[in-house]
């Protein structure tokens, strides 16, 4: 596994904002993201959501130089506020909103049992033990009731983080993704090449070419 | 920078380590490269035969012990040999702008996507020069050009095809649709060719001209049909590929094969005679790849986003270059009819 | 620039109307629905009382619906369409953006269970007008002949009442409305006309298919895509944005949005979006119309005849819920195979690492098939076929499809992620078997129009494991042929649904007919995924599509000659 590193110096794609890459409603949806505050929530009450926050930060953990983090635990509020649904649910679960409020307070309850502290006070490697309990459904207080961890956790937890993630343009950054085209899409399909408004990765040793290529991607 | 400004709330830009820019774009290096070419070709050009005063317009006057013209000459085999090197202008900036865009796009991977460039710009000041040229006698040095696209034009062919063939699926159409055109660089070897006779026409003997033994006049007639033919193949893959979607695509598919029948009958007859339908078909040839570049001009705008998105539009549209390498072709067809028409029985 | 007339815009500024919002309020109104080839414009629209008797009333849009109305409307019958879903302009209204996206998609709960759970809501149902061909992939591949008679030819499922030979004509006649792009010889199979427009250039995802075709030692070849190369009217060529899952925002995508439908508007039928219909009322036998809610009420529209077209799920469900003192256990379910026999197809994949940059990311997501293992049957242990494709998943999808097949989360992800540009997939399209414990039924929790939500009970029997497994296994070694490292395998997806109100020879083993009239009741008819009786190895809209236009071909021939079937 390579570990990560900033693989696309000096991409940001939001540069592109006023590029023919984006058409108004793609701006304008963007904005609406991008406006959602790191400590807004609606849903989720003080105590849920300080554990939400904690667990985002071990399921999705961010860079701790990244001057403004994506605010993965706003954007799960922000769906559970709105009730966008995913479309189905597994019978062994409640609804998406039920689901993340008992999930939260088992998850703290978990960690007061464990630990003797809340799940937000742990440190990491007490956070993703319990994660990683959750995962394999090996979590057991009452405060779960019917609902089974390890449906929780791979149904909710991590589909409704990960999708959150990767919804914000800092990730898109980070993996060197595209964004956004359209009116204008793509010229340079084959191997190992790319138009001049995608993203230049690093070549090892050499990231000062992918840093000038990339300051012009919003040209 | 300026995206920050309006609507997206709470994001600084992810500040890159500032690198002072003083590169020139490699683009603008290799423009400045082959128009520096082009001057030397031009320059070159005029050296090797301008040792004396300028001729005094189309006929020549020997001008005692101060111009080493040849003697020969007349206005048909110079007029003719401008008319050709105005078709080989035409396909020289038609491929200089076609392979510029083309291997552009394909981000001048390999090194020797340099050279149509340089090689064609090249060309193209030397079918200029002697398209303002009215002077009989050749050039070596426009020659050597000519004779030197004609070389390069049929490598690029050769690697083209390379290319191509080492695809996934070898000789297949997609990869003839979307591999490295294989018919363009043989746009190159035409202008070449015209270029050649061109030369050769000012040389020849103006009673009786002749290109490689054989009657001027029927042998460009016949060769120009010939290579209105390759193109007319280029121009119908590529149509082809567009499925024919606009019925104007038809048309270059079918008039210069028709234009090109009756350059190559007119060949057939007896000299001196008049060509009037053969003329009137390189016209309406010559025109028709003018106005494709207003049709392609057209089929850029049909893209999405149209020609505000022209850095893909102009790339993955139809190509603007591509038309007038027909009308090259056209002028290179009406030079052999002009060398038929004056041809003494 | 934006030439005149024409709609590819190089930006959609959103000058409309006021309170335009197509998600809450309906469009197509007042006598006219969106032109939605151009910004802002309207064409105009033939409009029914709810009191009128119309001769068709289709319950969806979609690739069933929607075709089976334009050419229904072509015939000269009165048609009203209707549609749960928005009326999309999809020029204005979207974004290149997966999250927002997610509004074409039918979101409505549903639950899910059994031993093999689906996931529904994105790639396998839409809401919205023109249904999930607005956000499908556009593979338009024909269905092998010998599947149609796969039981008595092949030994498996079940025949179908139709013969191949007219589906491959009218395979031809959908190809031909839909300007399919697609290579110029076909490898397999009887020969097909040649497609209208060429096949797309491929991405480097789709030579990573075709180098491990070769070192296979198999056939490969562009895939024939639903999204032209060349402009066709007011449809600019495809720009390889990459987000046609989540929609076209350029209508290069041959969605039933923008073919069929403003055929059938020209052709006199009504649209009505944001009309969702909770029950078929009937009458001594025959259906009578639709009760559907609209603008805050429930109305009902009279009709002669009621296609239900709303997809493996919501078709059985309409018919179960339409349940009544005459049909006790739900309509057209004398056999009592309305809901049963739910069929989804295997969408297993492989993914490695490639030391070249992929970008899968470019251009659309599938442009690379190989159909070799739906025509040759020797070398396996399992019945059916599969084909398999390249992929393209956009950053969201990717990273689900890293958190929930590959297991990945915390550092391990969001390492693993930043490989995305690296990355090249194959995924399949694979044939499963029909077994009737797979099968939708009714709950007792309710939905925001009050109607029960459906459950969705599926599980895979051995033969299907088998094929999986065959699958995985060679697109893993084609995989690492073409140069993949680090290969996984994605074990859990499927797509596709099928067979809930399956069509047949026999009363007793079906639901409808060859003609996809119901045998119960002769002015109900299904036209949507849910009448296959095998699902081929194949993705479905294009012979969906082609059913849908034998259906209205029949109906008229039927109408012509009153001929009524004995009920």
């Amino acid at each position: 596994m390579h570990p990560r590193r900033d693989l696309y110096p000096g991409y940001d794609v939001l540069t592109k904002r006023d590029s023919p890459s984006w058409n108004a409603k793609t701006r304008d949806v963007l904005a609406e993201r991008l406006g959602i505050g790191p400590e807004k929530h609606r849903f989720l009450d003080d105590e849920e959501w300080t554990t939400l926050k904690a667990v985002c930060d071990r399921v999705v953990p961010q860079p701790a130089d990244r001057a403004d983090p994506i605010p993965v635990a706003a954007l799960i509020d922000h769906k559970l506020a709105t009730g966008e649904h995913d479309g189905y649910r597994h019978a062994d679960l409640p609804d998406q909103g039920e689901a993340w409020r008992r999930g939260l307070a088992a998850l703290d309850a978990e960690a007061r049992a464990a630990y003797g502290a809340g799940f937000h006070e742990l440190g990491a490697w007490a956070r993703d033990e319990l994660l990683k309990a959750a995962e394999a459904g090996t979590l057991a207080h009452p405060a779960w009731g019917d609902m089974p961890t390890a449906k929780f956790f791979s149904g909710r937890v991590l589909a409704d983080a990960v999708k959150a993630y990767y919804a914000h343009p800092t990730a898109w950054s980070e993996i060197g993704f595209g964004g956004p085209a359209s009116p204008r899409g793509y010229v340079r399909m084959d191997f190992d090449r790319r138009d001049p408004w995608e993203a230049a990765e690093a070549k090892p040793g050499d990231a000062g070419e992918a840093i000038t290529q990339n300051r012009r991607v919003g040209r | 920078m300026e995206a920050r400004g309006n609507g997206l709330p709470g994001v600084r830009p992810r500040t890159a380590p500032v690198r002072f820019e003083a590169e020139v774009h490699p683009v603008v290096a290799l423009a400045l490269v082959a128009a520096g070419a082009g001057v030397l070709t031009w320059f070159a050009a005029g050296r090797s035969k301008r040792l004396g005063l300028t001729p005094h317009g189309g006929r020549q006057v020997r001008v005692k012990g101060s111009r080493r013209y040849r003697e020969r000459g007349t206005e048909v085999t110079a007029s003719a040999a401008q008319r050709l090197n105005h078709a080989s202008s035409m396909l020289a900036a038609s491929v200089l702008f076609d392979s510029g865009l083309e291997h552009y796009r394909g981000q001048f991977f390999n090194r020797a996507m340099y050279t149509p460039i340089i090689a064609s710009t090249v060309t193209l000041a030397s079918s200029l020069h002697g398209a303002g040229d009215t002077d009989p006698g050749r050039s070596h040095v426009r020659h050597a050009v000519q004779a030197m696209a004609g070389v390069t034009g049929l490598v690029g062919f050769g690697f083209h095809a390379w290319n191509v063939g080492k695809r996934e699926g070898g000789y297949s159409w997609q990869n003839l649709f979307y591999g490295a055109p294989i018919g363009a660089p043989m746009a190159l070897t035409l202008a070449g060719i015209l270029g050649v006779a061109a030369e050769r026409v000012r040389d020849a003997d103006p009673d009786a001209p002749e290109l490689a033994g054989l009657p001027a006049g029927g042998a460009l007639a016949v060769a120009t049909a010939g290579m209105l033919v390759g193109t007319t193949l280029e121009a119908g893959l590529l149509h082809f590929r567009g499925a024919f979607q606009n019925p104007a695509m038809f048309v270059p598919v079918t008039l210069p094969p028709l234009a090109a029948a009756i350059l190559a009958t007119a060949a057939a007859a007896e000299p001196g005679r008049p060509h009037k339908t053969a003329k009137a078909g390189m016209w309406a040839v010559s025109a028709m790849g003018v106005l494709g570049v207003a049709f392609h001009a057209y089929g850029v705008a049909r893209m999405m986003g149209g020609w505000d998105n022209w850095r893909q539009n102009m790339i993955d549209g139809p190509p603007l270059p591509a038309p007038p390498s027909f009308s090259g072709l056209a002028l290179g067809g009406l030079a052999a009819l002009e060398l038929l028409e004056h041809r003494r029985p | 620039m934006r030439l005149s007339g024409t709609g590819n815009a190089a930006d959609n500024p959103r000058d409309g109307t006021p309170g335009d919002d197509p998600m809450h309020a309906p469009r197509a109104r007042n006598g006219r629905a969106p032109n939605v080839m151009r910004m802002g414009e309207w064409v105009p629209m033939r409009q029914h009382a709810d009191e009128d008797e119309v001769d068709f009333v289709i319950v969806g849009t979609g690739a069933g619906g929607g075709t089976l109305a334009a050419r229904l409307a072509e015939h000269g019958f009165s048609v009203v369409a209707m549609d749960a879903g928005p009326y999309w302009r999809p020029l204005e209204d979207f974004a290149s953006d997966e999250r927002h996206q997610s509004k074409l998609y039918w979101t409505d709960e549903r639950i899910v269970d059994g031993d093999n759970p689906l996931q529904m809501g994105s790639n396998n149902s839409g809401k919205a007008v023109g249904g999930s061909t607005v956000h499908y992939a556009m593979v338009a591949l024909r269905f092998r002949p010998e599947w149609f008679k796969s039981r008595t030819l092949l030994g498996y499922g079940a025949d179908w009442p139709l013969d191949w030979r007219e589906m491959w004509s009218y395979y031809d006649q959908v190809e031909d409305d839909l300007k399919i792009s697609g290579p110029v010889t076909y490898p397999w199979g009887p020969k097909r006309p040649r497609y209208r427009y060429r096949a797309h250039e491929m991405n480097a995802a789709a030579k990573v298919l075709a180098r491990g075709a070769e070192a296979m030692g198999i056939d490969w070849t562009p895939t024939p895509l639903a999204t032209v190369s060349a402009p066709r009217g007011d449809s600019p060529p495809c720009v390889y944005r990459g987000f046609c899952v989540v929609g076209c925002s350029t209508n290069a995508k041959q969605s039933v949005l923008v073919t069929y439908l403003p055929r059938a508007l020209a052709a006199g039928a009504e649209i009505r979006d944001l009309a969702m219909v909770g029950r078929i009322e009937t009458k001594n036998g025959r259906a009578t119309g639709v009760h559907y809610f609209r603008e805050g009420r429930w109305r009902f529209q009279r009709a002669k005849n009621v296609v239900v077209a709303g997809y493996a799920i919501e078709t059985p469900r309409l018919l179960l819920m339409s349940a009544n003192p005459e049909f006790p256990d739900g309509l057209a379910n004398s056999s009592g195979l309305v809901g049963k026999n739910l069929m989804v197809q295997g969408n297993q994949a492989v993914w490695g690492d490639f030391e070249e940059e992929i970008r899968s990311y470019k251009g659309p997501p599938s442009l690379a098939v190989t159909e070799h293992w739906n025509y040759e049957d020797r070398g396996k242990d399992f019945h059916g076929g599969y084909c398999y494709m390249s992929q393209g998943p956009l950053p969201t999808q990717w990273g689900s499809t890293q958190a929930g097949s590959h297991g990945l989360w915390g550092e391990a992800l969001v390492s693993e992620m930043q490989r995305y540009n690296h990355v090249a997939g194959l995924k399949i399209v694979s044939e499963y078997l029909a077994q009737e414990r797979n099968r939708v039924t009714l709950t007792d929790e309710t939905d925001q129009y009050g109607l029960p939500i459906p459950r969705i009970t599926y599980s895979w029997c051995d033969n299907d494991r088998a094929m999986n497994r065959h699958g995985l296994n060679f697109m893993g070694q084609a995989l690492a042929a073409a140069g993949g490292r680090n290969i996984w395998e994605q074990g859990d997806d499927t797509n596709h649904l099928y067979g809930t109100a399956r069509m047949g020879h026999d009363r007793r083993t079906s639901v409808v007919d060859g003609d996809c009239r119901s045998w119960d009741i002769p002015n109900l008819w299904v036209c949507d995924g849910s009448v296959f009786p095998t699902t081929g190895g194949v993705n479905p809209s294009l012979t969906i599509q082609a059913v849908a236009l034998r259906t209205a071909d029949r109906i008229k021939a039927m109408a012509r000659g009153g001929h009524q079937r004995d009920a």
